[in-house]
């Protein structure tokens, strides 16, 4: 397992004990990172022989940006935000099936845990962006505070962030400054909210709720198993 | 036509007609073309609005969202299969191979790896995917350019995959036959050498296009040096798959990044790019890529290894906690999930990185100073799928 | 000559002239999503002809089409545009709801984007339910119709209640 030797580094990845495989190429970009941005670079997380994550400051959006395009990670990849809210809503249909399967009474709400490189705040930005020569992506993310969602476009560096940046305001509401066309994409203009935060229900399913399994299809070569459904 | 004599009415409509955006100063010079969401022409509800000088495009404004199902949203209150069956709809043409890249994800954070046999038979099913795709792609630029001849053609060749498709895993598309951990059933008898045939119907089909439409003198005239995209700046919106090959960047996530769980490294193939970046480039490495496609499918036939389909996993899928993201090379780009997960049976948040939004993005860059026609051609050759857009 | 509005049709020619419409449906090109690939497969593929039911699939232009076949998902971005394509169309009209999206909302009855069936829009004569229905689906769905065009009184579609919609 592999961990950063940054100044504030927050992972949630739970301790291996496989021993000690190192990724050098991804710990020489994050290295290259952490050198141009400096205090820039709040969290990073590695995952071994597959991806890697870095958390910037909000200030350093675009710095970052810059500084991953001069690398080499010229290609575009997507531009998107999380809600790290727990839905208040639970998810119906598959608390039943908690109860059901575990036999347990319905789960209290969660706290609000981030994931990767860690993070402070209800929602974060994620990017991606590719190094076509090294092979490597890498994905940035980043915090925005609750009472001042915005950020700095990306669009003056890569091109394909506008459409990206359009979508993420209107599902979430994030603004970003300086992008030069901010009108909705997907939803209609006279849409009111902002549908992939957790707390936007889907009226569907509160009018009325999904039945429960009523049809699981056993596995292949497992014989079907009675007490799921009917 | 109402007149419009006062200011309230004018602003009444100017609100009403957001959504429209409708040029409502009334200028004389430059004309508003609007090609609505009904149009033979474009695959699908797309809208484009265009400014016109005469007959030259000054600005063209893709306007997407009239098939926007909310698919990021409804993946936060399905289970994993759930969510199988239902991102089969995202590019609706090669429908399996919108599973693969979100079951290798759950797979990633899962731990599990598909049996050999499955890995070989999901790569077989990826690329008869890409072919029914393809082959679509290539009839209907030929329809939307004019030449009907081709739509028939393709439609009559197309049969001959669905048929293996559907012989396979039940349906013509939409399979939903990915699991995690391996594939729903092994294949049937005799399909092996049904699927032999069908590919050297499918190369012949190739080559009928070859002669039928890219040969042809008109479509040469549409299509060459139409819509140039260098390759910076299609690296810069995110272009993918054939659109970037087609502008001399030789990159193919198959042979240069391919996610463990396909087996593109067990046969002989080629990327195939062209230096020139106009819609017969486009056009012309995906017809390569269709005939790639078909030799893959029959080099990966001859050496399946035999052995189970299915590796053992949980009844309920509960995929632990994680983040991962998988893109594999798909008929229309790259298209990949991001999937987060909390350890529960629903993921937290997947985000869906489809090709076709990003190669529509392109689209007002590369249409200034094109004529009316040569829109057709662009976004023809830049081929999309409206569900792959709009998700 | 006022035979068919004043309801003085001759029932032999009520039949013929049903008949002929029947066998003679221009049927008009609105696919939207997956729904279009299979109907594209019907229309225009020489494996599930439909020509040979009398449909001809060419008007690509609402005001020369008798039948609609609306197949793929509606969202409610384009309800409008639905609505005004049908009111484009010449009486007398005819509607199939092709799929489940276009029936009921389908697999994505939950999305706060999606109208959940066609019909809330439109009136819808024959609804053919699949996910996305084969070809020989939608060939039942066009020879139901046929069947009730044949049996259809041209006179109460003249004088009956114009269909108000919205």
């Amino acid at each position: 397992m592999s961990q950063l030797s940054s100044a504030d580094t927050e992972t949630t990845e739970p301790a291996e004990d496989i021993a000690v495989a190192v990724d050098e190429t991804r710990e020489a970009v994050l290295a290259e990172f952490t050198e141009r941005l400096g205090t820039g670079v709040v969290g990073s997380h590695i995952r071994v022989g597959d991806d890697l994550w870095i958390r910037v400051e909000r200030a350093q959006w675009v710095a970052a940006a810059e500084s991953a395009k001069a690398m080499g990670f010229v290609f575009f990849d997507f531009l998107s935000a999380i809600d790290w809210l727990p839905s208040p809503f639970g998810r119906d249909m598959d608390a039943q099936e908690d109860r059901i399967v575990a036999g347990t009474p319905a789960k209290d709400p969660e706290p609000m845990v981030q994931g990767y490189a860690g993070g402070d705040t209800r929602f974060q930005l994620l990017a991606r962006v590719y190094s076509i020569s090294a092979g490597l992506g890498i994905n940035l993310k980043c915090d925005l505070p609750d009472d001042d969602l915005t950020a700095a476009t990306w669009y003056t560096i890569y091109a394909g962030a506008n459409w990206h940046e359009r979508e993420a305001r209107e599902m979430f509401g994030i603004t970003f400054d300086g992008h030069p066309n901010m009108i909705n994409l997907y939803l209609p203009a006279d849409f009111v909210g902002h549908p992939l935060r957790k707390d936007f229900p889907l009226l569907a399913r509160r009018v009325r709720p999904w039945p429960g399994i009523v049809d699981v299809e056993p596995m292949p070569g497992v014989e079907d198993e009675e007490g799921e459904g009917e | 036509m109402t007149t419009i004599s006062d200011p309230e009415s004018v602003a009444a409509l100017a609100a009403e007609a957001v959504d429209n955006r409708v040029n409502l100063d009334f200028e004389t010079e430059g004309m508003t073309l609007n090609m609505g969401p009904q149009h033979p022409a474009t695959h699908g509800t797309l809208r484009i609005i265009a400014r016109l000088d005469g007959e030259q495009v000054i600005s063209a404004e893709p306007m997407c969202g009239y098939m926007h199902r909310g698919y990021e949203k409804l993946t936060e209150v399905r289970t994993y299969p759930q969510i199988n069956a239902l991102i089969n709809r995202i590019d609706w043409l090669g429908s399996f191979a919108n599973e693969v890249p979100f079951i290798l994800a759950a797979e990633k954070l899962m731990g599990v790896e598909a049996p050999p046999r499955a890995q070989w038979i999901r790569t077989i099913l990826f690329e008869m995917s890409r072919i029914a795709n393809i082959s679509l792609f290539l009839g209907d630029f030929g329809l939307q350019l004019g030449g009907m001849t081709a739509g028939f053609y393709a439609f009559r060749d197309r049969e001959w995959v669905l048929n293996q498709i559907e012989s396979a895993t039940g349906g013509r598309f939409h399979p939903n036959f990915d699991r995690i951990g391996g594939l729903k059933d092994d294949l049937p008898k005799g399909w092996i050498e049904q699927s032999h045939t069908a590919m050297d119907k499918l190369l012949a089909f190739c080559d009928e296009m070859e002669d039928l439409l890219v040969g042809n003198e008109i479509f040469q005239a549409r299509t060459r040096g139409i819509g140039v995209i260098p390759a910076d700046i299609a690296l810069s919106y995110g272009l993918s798959g054939a659109n970037l090959r087609a502008s001399g960047f030789d990159w193919g996530l198959r042979r240069d990044n391919c996610p463990p769980g396909l087996v593109y490294d067990k046969a002989e193939w080629k990327v195939w790019t062209h230096p020139d970046g106009d819609c017969f480039a486009r056009t012309w490495v995906r017809l390569q890529e269709t005939r790639e496609a078909a030799k893959i499918v029959k080099q990966l036939l001859d050496t399946i290894p035999s052995g189970p389909v299915m590796a053992k996993v949980p009844r309920i899928i509960k995929v632990p906690e994680g983040e991962a993201y998988v893109a594999t090379e798909n008929p229309l780009g790259e298209m990949g999930y991001y999937v987060v997960s909390k350890g529960d049976l629903v993921p937290f948040r997947v985000k869906i990185r489809s090709a076709s939004f990003n190669n529509i993005s392109v689209v007002p860059w590369v249409a200034r100073g094109a004529y009316v026609p040569d829109l057709i051609s662009i976004l023809g050759s830049l081929y999309f799928i409206l569900g792959d857009i709009d998700r | 000559m006022g035979l068919v509005e004043s309801g003085k049709l001759p029932q032999p020619l009520a039949k013929l002239l049903n008949i002929s419409r029947k066998y003679s449906i221009w049927a008009y090109q609105w696919g939207l999503a997956c729904c279009a690939i299979e109907m594209g497969a019907a229309f225009a593929s020489p494996r599930y002809d439909v020509m040979r039911l009398g449909v001809i699939p060419f008007p690509a232009s609402p005001r020369q089409a008798d039948l609609v076949v609306i197949a793929g998902t509606v969202t409610d971005k384009l309800a409008p545009a639905v609505v005004r394509l049908y009111e484009q169309m010449p009486d007398p009209k005819y509607v199939i709801s092709m799929g489940s999206c276009a029936n009921c909302g389908g697999p994505y009855w939950d999305s706060y984007s999606v109208t959940k069936g066609v019909d809330q829009l439109i009136p819808v004569d024959v609804y053919v339910p699949g996910c996305p229905p084969r070809p020989e689906a939608l060939l039942e769905g066009i020879i139901l119709l046929q069947e009730r065009i044949a049996h259809e009184d041209m006179s109460e579609r003249w004088k009956g209640e114009p269909i108000v919609v919205g």
